[in-house]
């Protein structure tokens, strides 16, 4: 394809999670085990053939910019293709101004320079799969100004908090974008995904700026809604939004699903990550695994259900590990019962014997804490 | 180079006929171990390890997908400036044509153009059939200490197998006295490992005259090593105590992988100062089912367990359907056993389906069953 070239946005400016954030922007979550969200936008790009592809970093970024390195996991051609990081410094302490359009201007040239004609925006906190060279086909052929990608949802009061959403009319066409206030169950929920000319982007954040400093693209697109033709794309298969601790939960967790994880990963259409050469996992005579999505290089011996495991996790000998995001290299020692929980690397969970949350309201265990 | 000065030649040219079927297509250094390696990882992990930054790959049969696969030496890490994995596979030559390597001394003998670009001090040989992890810096310490031309490295074998191995008898200082090609009566028990450095100066002479010797096999241990013998030079044996294993038939294969359900494995895969590398799949972490029953195994990414498996490996992708039962097995990757199969004792190559309710192997038998073809299902 290469007509167009790909942005992902920090997500870590526009959505606040609770605990996992302190310690890396959201890019960089772990998802499934051995991924990290980034890793999908990426992938799509890099399946749909767009080898030129900014990923905007704001926040802590020594974990992403390690997970990321030169782009050569991604399958990018090395020479042709490119894969930026761009940091945007956050110096403004309100995190109001801390924008994406302000990441946008700190790279202007960048984005000026780029020889293609059109750009595909979208977010690492949404997860899915997508074949950007056909909706970049979809996009071009309707000749309209922007194409917003959203996902028809039916329960909309109970999750996507946080996220925006697209009031269409008859014909597709933009009326509004607003906040979704979980006020009705049906939403067509924006994907933070954008295809539109590079000339209109450039145009539209450089408005956007000098409008007000708080402005999103979103915010920017929305206010255009009069002027420009604005339609939605309906994106249809596997879609979920991270936009706090229980959408996280939520959407791991939702992976055990095993047809549910071949709506989302698909042999032709893989998914790319950074190899640990962890070795393959040892389960011991007393482990008892059901319903999980187990990473490589862990040791069992507990109970596991309905779990997904990172890299390199130690269940002890008589521990219980139900209904819990576990990531890389946390601990939970032997005859520990941890229900409902996201446990960060590196945790261990030995003294505490027992570590119980509703399923409504996940626990979080921070990252190299001893509990 | 800048490391250690010491280049490494992995001897990979073997077909390894005795695994039957599993390299029918494939060189015995290609096929798989250990749910997710091959057995060619291990030399050339053990070499990324041991600072070694250039290895030539001595290969011969079936060897388009092994040239593919070692040549992206940057699953090894051996692709940083003046590093790299380099296949040699025999090739035509101005001045006398076009050899096959007629033995593994040949082999080496047919590439000093190759080495004397590099110029190296120290030439390590190995082969691409065994599983272990050693430093071979720390056994190039050795052979400098003892100012040797050529370190072998060994390790005690039992006594009654002693006569199936090349053995080395050494004094006290180290010094091997002599040496047995697979003797009637062994005057010791420890086994050359096919594990060799050589002052490489040394051995490009006696190389140069093997060459033109008609009466040589061209071999190491036939030709080579008594050569050293005659001329007096200083051999000295290097123990080695850890985990070595030749993979070399279906039942050895089977075993070497069964080792790694210990509790402690001696092969220690999971120590992260010795990692072993490898190609890098694209494929969700294993799944294991709602009804599944998991005790005892080894299992890797890609796996997906809906039944039951008992004291067994699973290779990348191999698939366990619902209500079937695996006990004492490896299935190789991409293996497959559909819903109510049972396998027992058997090995599954790669790529191969077992269909439902089909039974194979046998929990009485002494041998293990190589399942290298479809097994047809109930319809």
């Amino acid at each position: 394809m290469a007509k167009a070239f790909g942005i992902i946005t920090a997500a870590s400016n526009r959505y606040d999670i609770e605990g996992l954030q302190e310690y890396r922007p959201v890019s960089a979550f772990s998802f499934a085990g051995r991924y990290r969200l980034v890793d999908f936008p990426i992938s799509n790009m890099s399946n749909s053939g767009i080898d030129r592809i900014q990923v905007y970093i704001s926040g802590n970024p020594r974990s992403l910019v390690e997970h990321l390195g030169t782009g050569r996991n991604y399958n990018i051609n090395s020479k042709r293709g490119k894969l930026q990081l761009l940091f945007h410094d956050e110096a403004n302490i309100n995190r109001l101004y801390n924008t994406d359009i302000a990441a946008f201007m700190d790279s202007f040239n960048i984005i000026e320079r780029t020889r293609e004609d059109y750009v595909i925006i979208t977010s690492s906190n949404m997860i899915y799969r997508q074949d950007f060279s056909e909706l970049l086909d979809q996009h071009i052929k309707s000749e309209a100004d922007v194409s917003l990608l959203y996902h028809r949802v039916d329960n909309a009061r109970e999750a996507y908090r946080g996220c925006s959403c697209l009031i269409l009319n008859r014909q597709k066409g933009v009326q509004s974008i607003d906040m979704n206030m979980c006020n009705a169950d049906t939403r067509n929920i924006f994907m933070d995904t954008y295809v539109l000319k590079k000339s209109l982007f450039v145009d539209l954040i450089r408005k956007a700026a000098k409008t007000s400093s708080m402005y999103h693209l979103s915010r920017a697109v929305a206010m255009a809604v009069d002027e420009l033709d604005i339609r939605g794309i309906q994106h249809k298969g596997y879609f979920a939004a991270v936009t706090d601790l229980k959408s996280y939960f939520d959407a791991n967790l939702e992976m055990i699903d095993y047809e549910k994880a071949k709506s989302l990963f698909d042999a032709k259409w893989p998914f790319y990550t950074r190899t640990t050469d962890s070795c393959p996992t040892q389960y011991f005579d007393d482990a008892s695994v059901k319903n999980a999505l187990i990473s490589n290089g862990c040791l069992i011996e507990g109970t596991v259900e309905n779990c997904v495991l990172g890299r390199g996790v130690r269940i002890g000998k008589g521990a219980v590990v139900k209904n819990s995001v576990v990531l890389a290299y946390a601990q939970i020692g032997s005859d520990v019962k941890v229900e409902n929980q996201v446990i960060d690397k590196w945790a261990r969970v030995i003294h505490a014997k027992e570590l119980v949350s509703d399923s409504g309201k996940p626990g979080y265990v921070r990252r190299d804490d001893t509990l | 180079m800048s490391q250690n000065n010491m280049l490494a030649m992995i001897l990979a040219g073997g077909r390894g006929s005795r695994l039957l079927d599993l390299t029918n297509k494939v060189a015995k250094p290609a096929v798989s171990f250990g749910g997710k390696y091959r057995i060619i990882d291990f030399p050339l992990s053990n070499c990324a390890n041991s600072g070694i930054d250039v290895v030539g790959v001595l290969t011969q049969y079936e060897s388009v997908l092994l040239n593919s696969y070692v040549a992206a030496g940057r699953r090894w890490g051996l692709d940083s400036k003046d590093s790299g994995v380099f296949v040699l596979p025999p090739r035509e030559k101005a001045d006398e044509g076009f050899n096959v390597y007629r033995g593994t001394a040949d082999a080496i003998s047919q590439n000093i153009d190759f080495i004397d670009n590099y110029n190296p001090d120290y030439l390590l040989i190995l082969s691409g059939d065994h599983i272990y992890k050693m430093d071979y810096d720390a056994m190039l310490d050795y052979h400098k200490e003892q100012k040797a031309d050529l370190t072998v490295a060994v390790r005690p074998v039992p006594w009654k197998e002693a006569s199936r191995f090349g053995i080395m008898f050494a004094d006290e200082s180290g010094r091997i006295t002599e040496f047995q090609e697979k003797p009637k009566e062994p005057k010791s028990n420890l086994a050359s490992m096919g594990i060799y450095i050589f002052t490489w100066k040394s051995l490009r002479k006696v190389l140069l005259a093997d060459m033109k010797n008609p009466d040589s096999s061209h071999d190491f241990g036939n030709d080579v090593i008594p050569e050293f013998m005659a001329q007096n030079k200083k051999l000295v044996a290097y123990k080695f105590e850890g985990y070595w294993k030749d993979v070399g038939t279906i039942d050895s294969l089977w075993e070497a992988n069964m080792d790694l359900l210990g509790r402690r494995s001696e092969l220690k895969l999971d120590d992260p100062a010795w990692k072993i590398y490898t190609d890098d799949v694209s494929a969700l972490p294993q799944y294991v089912g709602p009804n599944a029953v998991v005790d005892r195994a080894y299992i890797t990414q890609g796996g997906v367990v809906l039944g039951e498996v008992h004291h067994s490996v699973l290779f990348t992708g191999a698939y366990i359907g619902e209500g079937a039962v695996v006990t004492d097995s490896v299935l190789m990757p991409g293996a497959k056993v559909e819903a109510g199969a049972r396998v027992t004792r058997a090995l599954v190559a790669n790529d191969v389906t077992v269909g439902s309710g089909a039974v194979v192997g046998s929990a009485d038998s002494d041998a293990i069953t190589l399942v290298a073809k479809r097994v047809k299902g109930e319809e």
